[in-house]
């Protein structure tokens, strides 16, 4: 083989790799995103039962039950609108009545949310990005409070 | 001193860094490049004729692998003695030299000035706990009376002294613990009693709770005058909806007082707060100078803004995180006619946010608006 | 000591950064052999002063000296020694100095031992390595300065978050910040060679034991943090595709790209032009990892401080170095000469394919990790991009790496025979259908694809194991020459084929937990028992414990398989007093490689506590790979190839290549 003939044949070979991969990622992402949503949100949009979401609102005060062992039902409220969410398995340590939290899961027929996963803020100033943004909008939480 | 030693020593050895080098006598010639990448290629042919020897290698293949590395060999020696490594001028190196004598001391000193604080002296925990006490480091006070009360859980004294100063800025619950505890150890008396009720209703935010309630109830049985016991049983019933009882307790106690009591606006501003009639002091001077103690006299409201504002400084002093805190103390300071204290507040608060620039903004715009400089 | 002697040392090292910035360059431009020289000394006493200056911090967080601002903010009297220690560096202001003094200590290293590197490559990375650090020495003093004080000193600190109170933090950023600073070397390395416009096979030599120690400290950094969110956060996760375990992933990923590609380059004087494009890279993706941790652009647990100053001064150095390395690359590279030829199949063909399919599982992670960024500047979606993508993009682009991994070093350099090699791999080949075939026989009716991933984990071990056989020629030559031959091997290619193996017992621990471990959730009375993969757990009891600065509920359990007691484990609930702020404390079992892994949840309205428990089969053995692989890099580190002496000057023979021996291609 040439000189040339080799170089080209090693450049098309990395041609390849690099398309296949670049595919792979646009076919992954387009997949696998999912978006972050807040109760209010949910309620404009009328999003459809079975979408896989990542849900963000405080807890609302007094909405937690523990129904058996690992059984839990709360709300997520954002100020404008409210969302009952059930969730099986144990809550994070950080979890509380009127903190910040995102609960992923999706969206039940019933209007209310299966999570399969709740995330709790990680420590006491810390709030998560989206959820403070969705606040924000609702006017519930003001820049420079602190968590509420 | 010793710190300004210590500063120029390191100065000193960090110039020497730059001069050391530069001296005639250290003129080693420098590895060219050509050089140390000869010395690369030639253990490389070492190696391929190590691996030849030892059969890991075929011999065509190490033959090839020979030619490749001999070539680069012939490359660089081809290449070798163009560079002139001059081993230095002396025009440039008294640049250099003068950079690094003038440099170094001007650029980390000037630096250092405006960002350190060379007047701190290091404070470690425990040589704070063990110095004589320092009667304006109230933490450290607080602290030491801890770790005395930690060793002798038993010395009621301890708590009852301790227990105002933690009322005083702000931490009720150790301040009612404090009280309990004093009442535990050394008996009830009205003193520990409604110092405890006090905490209690603090911590509940004016609230006069059942706990509250009885120790004032038991303050009242060691002492039937106490005037702070009968102020918030008044207020307890006055909480509670029963106005008459509410009534009845403050009159009692407006009538017991003396006339120049401290507590008789407060008191009559309550009275007149649930309608009921404001009766005369003890030696019952007329109704005007209760109409005066209704509205307090200017001194007396300036002097209750400013034990507020005082308090508001003592916090501060405990826990300077609170930004809000500073601008309100400088205002304060400023609208009570003390610019030298606002200025001192906003100093510390400068220090204590150092490093957050929003915040150091603000500082900043406040001291500008009130006129005092920045 | 004085915390203002550290607060001096530090502005000093500013100074001393900005003369080895501008000294050894000036002397590398002129060709001044003593302002050459300066740039070592400079660079010892840099690390002496940051590490003076780390070190007053250290001993301020020792004796809890709380007129110092940052350890007022993360420290409290009533820590144990050691956490007090490890609060240094738990923080933004400390963890950006530890930064500081590892890019020092990099620089003293190649002042130190970089004998035998010409002169005037030494002075200008020396000079591109104090750029690094006047930029961050800057951040530091001007907006995240540690040494700023209080008056007057509050008389407790405010603690150090409770998660990060763990002896897992005490050696994971130190570990993590030696190979991602590391990097800081080869980068200084590139940029050094793009300015003088040299690069030859010599380059790749000088640089690869720099490469080989960023690359062996990031493998242990990362799989230490790894093993410290498996346990502390209790979520019995050892991955979470977390922005910050991507951000370390991306500078491993174009790292190990780099071990390999300086490889070909100091073999073949090829692939020049790219292996130098791999050094920036990784240094650059260590860069934008800090970025993206110290900024506060993404939420995570590691985010000390969200503070938008400090994320646009990032920012600035980022743009800088990145911008101005690439744009040098771009001017210089191109006049590059070409190196040696080899064909597609061949050993270079195969490190080809490896750096291809390496950087491209780095740019698909640093896709998913910033598209969320970007989407949401540009129309406000927020959105997650989680573990499926990852999973999928970053598994596709490593299954066939796997598996070309023990092809590799059997394809001879230039031109290779790849039947030849996999004739060779047959007994490898056969042995890991064997243990697919058990896997398959041993999970009954478990995933598919389970026993086809042991099975190529075990190919990639064994296969590993065969380069080393081939060349000693067991099989071909007498054994007692096969074994003078393996003596004679040079190290490296044991460390090669230790840290593949390490690869393959990783993908092993990897496989054999995502495919089979078993969860169980339940709500748990005292005397209750319940079962999770084969074993029987039962509650005995639940205790409070008190600790110097926390509370614990510890629940006490015993494990039996089949009836027979095995143990016990004791998992806990845990309150951090100051902060009150509960983590979890979970319990783990190890067995063989496996481990039982229970955590506790909330304490049960009816009394009981919930408890989530795993089985998690051969989990260790992804930690031990890694180990591996780093003993792999240490051990190619210690080849005496990699240390030539220094050139010396003097008249030596020259070395006469043999004119016989130049033949034309």
């Amino acid at each position: 083989m040439t000189r040339k003939g080799r170089r080209l044949l090693v450049i098309s070979c990395a041609a390849g790799v690099l398309f296949v991969a670049a595919g792979l990622v646009l076919f992954a992402l387009n997949d696998t995103i999912v978006f972050f949503r807040s109760p209010s949100e949910i309620a404009a949009e009328g999003t459809r039962p079975g979408t896989r979401l990542r849900l963000g609102g405080l807890v609302k005060d007094g909405s937690v039950q523990h129904t058996d062992g690992t059984h839990v039902r709360f709300v997520v409220t954002d100020g404008g609108a409210d969302m009952g969410v059930t969730y099986v398995g144990l809550l994070p340590d950080l979890f509380r009545e009127g903190q910040g939290v995102i609960a992923e899961g999706v969206l039940a027929p019933d209007g209310s949310f299966t999570a399969d996963s709740v995330l709790a803020k990680h420590d006491e100033t810390y709030m998560p990005k989206e959820v403070a943004d969705a606040l924000k909008k609702q006017g519930v939480w003001k820049e420079g409070e602190g968590t509420p | 001193m010793l710190l300004w030693i210590a500063f120029s020593l390191m100065t000193g050895a960090a110039i020497l860094a730059v001069l050391w080098p530069l001296r005639t006598g250290a003129a080693v010639p420098a590895a060219s490049t050509a050089e140390a990448d000869l010395a690369v290629y030639r253990d490389q042919l070492a190696e391929i004729e190590r691996d030849r020897a030892s059969g890991l290698i075929a011999p065509a293949e190490g033959e090839a692998a020979r030619t490749e590395v001999a070539r680069r060999i012939l490359r660089v020696s081809a290449e070798r003695g163009r560079e002139g490594a001059s081993s230095g001028d002396d025009r440039r190196r008294r640049i250099v030299a003068v950079v690094a004598l003038l440099g170094v001391p001007l650029l980390a000193g000037g630096l250092y000035l405006s960002l350190g604080s060379p007047l701190t002296p290091p404070q470690p925990l425990a040589q704070r706990l063990e110095a004589q006490p320092d009667p304006s480091d109230i933490a450290i006070l607080i602290r030491k009376v801890e770790s005395h009360l930690e060793a002798n859980p038993n010395d009621g004294r301890g708590y009852e002294v301790v227990a105002p100063i933690y009322a005083r800025i702000g931490r009720l619950d150790d301040a009612a613990r404090a009280w309990a505890n004093a009442i535990r150890l050394l008996g009830p008396n009205a003193q520990r009693e409604t110092g405890l009720g006090e905490a209690l209703t603090a911590r509940a935010g004016g609230v006069v709770t059942g706990e509250a309630k009885s120790a004032f109830q038991a303050a009242l049985a060691a002492d039937p005058n106490d005037p702070k016991a009968q102020y918030f049983l008044g207020l307890a019933a006055e909480q509670d909806g029963q106005t008459a009882e509410a009534a009845q307790r403050w009159s009692a106690l407006v009538a017991a007082s003396p006339p120049d009591a401290p507590w008789l606006g407060l008191v009559g501003a309550a009275l007149t707060r649930i309608g009921a009639p404001v009766p005369a002091p003890a030696s019952g001077p007329g109704a005007a100078d209760v109409a005066a103690a209704q509205s307090l006299t200017p001194e007396q409201r300036d002097a209750m803004v400013r034990g507020m504002v005082e308090r508001l400084e003592a916090r501060l002093a405990q826990e300077g995180g609170d930004i809000e805190g500073w601008l309100r103390l400088m205002r304060a300071w400023t609208v009570l006619g003390q610019q030298d204290k606002a200025k001192t507040a906003a100093g510390q608060a400068r220090t204590h946010f150092a490093s957050d620039s929003g915040a150091l903004g603000r500082i900043d715009a406040l001291a500008q608006e009130l006129g005092l400089g920045s | 000591m004085n915390p203002e002697i550290g607060h001096y040392a530090l502005v000093l090292s500013l100074a001393v950064a900005l003369l080895m910035t501008v000294i050894p360059a000036w002397g590398a431009r002129t060709g001044d052999a003593a302002l050459m020289r300066v740039g070592s000394t400079l660079a010892l006493v840099l690390a002496g002063f940051v590490g003076l200056s780390f070190a007053t911090l250290v001993v301020a967080y020792v004796q809890s000296d709380f007129s110092v601002l940052n350890v007022v903010e993360n420290s409290h009297s009533a820590k144990p020694l050691l956490y007090r220690i490890t609060g240094t560096w738990g923080n933004h202001e400390g963890s950006m100095l530890l930064w500081v003094l590892v890019l020092a200590i990099f620089a003293a290293l190649v002042a130190l031992f970089g004998a035998n590197l010409p002169a005037r490559l030494k002075a200008n990375v020396l000079a591109v390595q104090g750029s690094v650090a006047t930029a961050f020495l800057l951040f530091i003093l001007f907006t995240s300065n540690p040494f700023t004080r209080v008056i007057p000193p509050p008389a407790e600190g405010q603690d150090l978050n409770p998660i990060l109170q763990d002896i897992g933090l005490a050696i994971h950023p130190p570990l993590l910040y030696l190979g991602y600073v590391g990097f800081s070397i080869t980068f200084a390395f590139a940029v050094a060679a793009l300015i003088e416009g040299r690069i030859d096979a010599a380059w790749a030599r000088w640089v690869r034991p720099w490469a080989l120690t960023a690359w062996a400290f990031l493998t242990l950094g990362i799989a230490m943090g790894s093993y410290w969110a498996y346990y502390e956060l209790g979520w019995g996760g050892w991955w979470f595709w977390d922005p910050v375990e991507n951000a370390s992933l991306m500078p491993w990923f174009a790292g190990t790209a780099l071990i390999h590609s300086a490889v070909v380059m100091e073999k073949r004087d090829a692939l020049k032009v790219w292996t130098v494009l791999l050094a920036i890279l990784a240094f650059s993706l260590s860069l934008l990892g800090t970025f993206l941790v110290r900024s506060g652009v993404l939420t995570s647990v590691h985010t000390f401080a969200t503070d938008p100053s400090r994320g646009v001064f990032i920012l600035a150095i980022l743009v800088f170095f990145i911008g101005g390395s690439l744009a040098l690359y771009a001017l210089r590279a191109p006049m590059l000469r070409q190196g040696g030829l080899f064909a597609p199949v061949s050993r270079e063909g195969a490190l080809v394919l490896n750096n291809l399919l390496l950087t491209a599982a780095s740019a698909a992670v640093l896709v998913g990790t910033l598209y969320p960024l970007a989407l949401e500047a540009y129309n406000g979606a927020k959105i997650t991009v989680g573990p499926p993508y990852f999973n999928l993009t970053v598994g596709a682009l490593m299954l066939p790496v796997a598996f070309a991994m023990p092809f590799g070093p059997l394809l001879a350099w230039k031109r290779g025979d790849l039947a030849g090699a996999a004739q060779r791999l047959m007994a490898a080949f056969g042995a890991a259908i064997v243990i697919a075939a058990l896997a398959a026989y041993a999970q009954g009716g478990g995933p598919v694809l389970a026993p086809f991933g042991m099975g190529l984990a075990a190919f990639v071990v064994i296969g590993a194991m065969a380069e080393v056989i081939e060349r000693a020629g067991f099989g071909r030559v007498p054994r007692a020459t096969a074994f003078a031959r393996l003596r004679g091997l040079p190290r490296s290619v044991f460390g090669g084929a230790l840290a593949h193996a390490g690869v393959g017992v990783c993908l092993f621990g990897i496989i054999a937990e995502t495919s089979w471990n078993a969860e169980r959730i339940a709500g748990v009375k005292v005397g209750g028992s319940f079962e999770v993969g084969g074993y029987e757990l039962t509650l005995d009891r639940l205790e409070p414990r008190n600790g110097p600065n926390y509370r614990d509920l510890v629940g006490v359990f015993t494990v039996r398989r089949g009836g027979v007691e095995m143990g016990t484990i004791e998992s806990a609930k845990r309150l951090f007093t100051a902060r009150n702020m509960p983590t979890t404390e979970s319990g783990i079992r190890t067995m063989w490689f496996s481990q039982l892994y229970v955590s506790l949840g909330d304490e049960l309205p009816g009394g009981g506590v919930g408890v989530r428990a795993y089985w998690k089969p051969f989990v260790t053995l992804i930690w031990i790979g890694s180990i591996i692989m780093a003993l792999g890099g240490a051990l190619s580190l210690s080849d005496r190839r990699l240390r030539v002496g220094a050139p010396k000057p003097a008249k030596k023979p020259k070395v006469r290549p043999d004119p016989a021996a130049v033949p034309a291609e």
